[in-house]
């Protein structure tokens, strides 16, 4: 966001006014409610890109809200950072958590949930008095429960951290760069004929550069249009393009593939 | 080490990707977040996250690796991370690390690596 | 201890319970091979340490396995569940007639950190076969025995 854009150019100052602000300031509160009106727009434009996903967009809103505030609040212009490039990620960031947050209490049973805390106190409690870490008999002795439920918990505490079908449901479908846009680079790829190759290349990249590729080079745009879309600024865009066309082609390259 | 994969032929067993993304939650702190398994096959994934959490450090500024997601840690990674460790003094910087899990704790406890990093057990200690 | 839900006996005359695993070399399939390592330990009741511990180092040798074993061939890998101590036998038909397992590698000295015992095997090929290469690594159960 520069100072000229049409948009959102007035809230610059403010921005500014608000980082150098003491943290009791009376005058903190306004200002804040006006940053965050001000941009609320682009919190509403990103949890409309989760929206087809069961959750109902007033929640949605209200988590994208919340990133809202935290941008503006952790913001600071004298880092050298526009706005958007700090904000975008924040408020996707915490629209993602809510629903990661949201698989893990609709997919696992409660008792197992349960479990999974009583088990990390057992073995807290239990290290701290064995000097070494702790049997799942132990443990079980100590939760009075069988031995097989600790293993349950034990496997089930390792799904909450990798919850992999979560992982895959936030990042690819809601995501606000690949979700919409998958659908047209999809068809430039299928004219490709070193998509196999190319196709896990891409997928090891973070998906904001993955779009950025895709678009400039098979839904060919140009800088200032990628920019636009996703949400950054054209020369944001342009080192993103070149760090990622040199890792690609390290990657695509057989001799300097790692092994 | 390449498994050749005859063009048009996928796989039958997939290894799922590492999942990384670099933010900035606060203004001079980079956080590198990773979800999934780090072994032969995704390593470099995590190596590549990490260069591109290095290549541009403001003066003083914190660099954090969010590992809570991770569910498995093999040498592979643990080589990756040491290497960045190295790399994050070159430039005067000390990578904190949020490490709440037994499988990327135990290795870094034992092999003594965990005194090349500060380590933490919460992502929102470690970012401010 | 625990008196509930012991499993039942899967032991032979000699005390040992047999597990064999064999995938293609492909590292894409070492984490079910890990799975089962993380498994046995888990239900041979190892402390929490000891089972990240095997976990990780059944990895690593295989993943150092399949890295010199022939295209298309097959990662063999036995676990001997014993009484607070399991072997691990990992073997594969190497492609090169010249290879064996790295013993001054950082893989290694990881492997020799988290194992009790770990040693690396070779038995020539015949007939103009590659050599069968190996490794063979011990796990306690925990540091006080029961």
């Amino acid at each position: 966001m520069t100072q000229g854009d049409p948009e959102y150019g007035h809230l610059s100052p403010l921005l500014e006014k608000y980082a150098a602000l003491d943290p009791d300031d009376p005058r903190r509160e306004a200002l804040r409610d006006e940053l965050v009106t001000g941009f609320l727009p682009v919190a509403q434009h990103i949890a409309r890109r989760f929206n087809n996903r069961g959750e109902p967009l007033d929640d949605l809103v209200q988590v994208a809200t919340v990133g809202l505030i935290n941008a503006v609040d952790r913001y600071s212009p004298d880092r050298g950072t526009d706005f958007f490039s700090f904000a975008v990620p924040t408020i996707s960031g915490e629209v993602r958590r809510h629903f990661r947050d949201l698989g893990w209490s609709m997919r696992v049973p409660r008792r197992l949930k349960d479990l999974h805390v009583s088990i990390n106190t057992a073995v807290s409690n239990l290290s701290q008095d064995l000097g070494r870490a702790p049997r799942p008999s132990e443990i079980a002795d100590q939760l009075g429960v069988p031995v097989a439920d600790v293993l349950e918990g034990l496997e089930a505490s390792e799904a909450y951290r990798s919850s992999s079908l979560d992982e895959m449901l936030s990042s690819e479908q809601g995501s606000a760069t690949v979700g919409e846009l998958v659908g047209e680079a999809d068809a430039e790829l299928a004219r490709v004929d070193f998509q196999q190759a190319l196709r896990p290349v891409l997928a090891e990249l973070a998906e904001r550069e993955r779009t950025i590729v895709l678009l400039r080079f098979f839904g060919n745009m140009t800088q200032t249009q990628i920019a636009d879309k996703v949400g950054i600024s054209q020369m944001h865009v342009s080192r993103l393009l070149a760090q990622t066309l040199d890792r690609l082609r390290s990657r695509l390259d057989p001799d300097t593939r790692s092994g | 080490m390449t498994e050749p994969v005859a063009p048009g032929s996928r796989p039958t067993v997939d290894t799922p990707p590492l999942r990384t993304s670099i933010t900035a939650p606060r203004p001079g702190t980079a956080l590198l977040d990773v979800h999934g398994e780090v072994d032969t096959l995704t390593a470099p994934a995590l190596e590549q996250a990490l260069r591109d959490l290095l290549a541009d450090p403001g003066a003083g500024q914190l660099v954090v690796v969010d590992l809570t997601g991770v569910t498995f840690l093999a040498s592979s990674g643990l080589a990756v991370l040491i290497r960045a460790a190295h790399r994050a003094t070159e430039r005067h910087l000390r990578l904190r690390l949020v490490a709440p899990s037994r499988a990327v704790r135990r290795p870094l406890q034992i092999t003594g690596s965990d005194q090349l990093f500060d380590m933490y057990e919460d992502v929102s200690a470690a970012v401010v | 201890m625990s008196d509930l839900d012991f499993p039942s006996s899967a032991e032979t005359l000699d005390g040992v319970s047999t597990v064999e695993v064999r995938t293609s070399a492909n590292a894409a399939l070492i984490p079910t091979i890990r799975a089962v390592a993380s498994d046995l330990a888990a239900r041979a009741d190892f402390d929490l340490d000891a089972i990240s511990d095997l976990r990780m180092a059944v990895d690593e040798a295989c993943a150092t396995l399949v890295d010199v074993a022939a295209p298309s061939s097959t990662l063999r890998c036995t676990f001997l569940v014993r009484q607070e101590r399991i072997e691990v036998r990992a073997e594969v038909n190497a492609g090169q007639p010249d290879a064996a397992v790295s013993t001054d590698t950082f893989g290694w000295r990881v492997l020799q950190t988290l194992a009790d015992d770990v040693q690396a095997l070779r038995t020539p090929g015949v007939d103009g076969n590659g050599p069968t290469v190996g490794i063979r690594l011990d796990k306690h159960a925990g540091e006080t025995s029961r």
